[in-house]
């Protein structure tokens, strides 16, 4: 890669519901092994992927709560959570990762405007 | 312009296969260029060649290696996500001593890298979603 572009993807899909979850943070991961500028937003049904102790022995499917964490491993800073979706879902940004930071609709419009890729999942 | 054009919908299942098939086709009917076509998730079922469709509903696959072979197009196959979905090139199937191997000439397996080598290359990137 000569250029360096900024990505951001959107995850709007439950974490257990087939593999765009999974499709979304490979693609996210890939981006920035290749030294992209990579952002990621959780919205929607996507914001349930950020839950902890996500227990997957029962039904044998891969765990994607262990591999939210991963996102900082890749140096994968800007990572956002839509925080309408959080409260339509009833849930608090306490039960999230506290390193990723809340973004309501405007901001999430400026941030599909500014970056080079979308794609969402 | 160049396009790039990601595809994560299965034939018939999902009506976007069909409508990036058409995408596809009107981007070069209208004087542009495709850099590369990208199979994803469910998408890369559009890359086999034991796919029987009814008679009377398009024959998808077939449709995409017709345009890829006559327009030299680079399409590639996502390999994990064709591993897991069961579509497989020779080397493949020799590697995972399987017992066939189903991918569509004018098709390559290969990785994610190639999509971020299609954004980075490409005027515009059109995702037809699962």
């Amino acid at each position: 890669m000569t250029t360096e572009i900024s990505y951001l993807f959107i995850s709007r899909c439950s974490p257990y519901a087939g593999q765009q979850a999974r499709a979304a943070l490979d693609l996210a991961f890939t981006a920035a092994a290749f030294e992209q500028k990579v952002s990621v937003v959780f919205i929607g049904d996507g914001v349930l992927q950020l839950l902890d102790r996500q227990d997957t022995e029962a039904s044998q499917l891969k765990n994607i709560g262990k591999m939210i964490p991963a996102l900082k491993h890749y140096d994968v800073k800007n990572v956002y959570i839509h925080q309408p979706s959080l409260t339509r879902a009833g849930l608090k940004q306490t039960e999230l990762p506290k390193e990723f930071e809340l973004v309501d609709d405007e901001k999430l419009c400026k941030l599909v405007a500014i970056t080079d890729q979308v794609m969402v999942f | 312009m160049k396009f790039s054009i990601v595809i994560n919908g299965a034939p018939w299942s999902s009506p976007s296969a069909l409508s990036a098939l058409q995408f596809a086709e009107t981007v070069l009917d209208s004087g542009h260029d495709i850099y590369r076509l990208f199979f994803y998730q469910d998408g890369v079922l559009n890359s086999s060649c034991l796919c029987v469709p009814p008679q009377d509903e398009e024959d998808i696959p077939a449709r995409w290696q017709a345009l890829i072979e006559s327009n030299d197009i680079d399409a590639v196959v996502c390999a994990a996500s064709a591993l897991k979905r069961g579509i497989l090139d020779k080397a493949e199937e020799d590697r995972y001593d399987k017992s066939g191997h189903n991918l569509r000439q004018g098709f390559t397996i290969s990785g994610l890298g190639q999509l971020i080598d299609a954004t980075q290359q490409s005027d515009r990137v059109i995702s037809f979603v699962i």
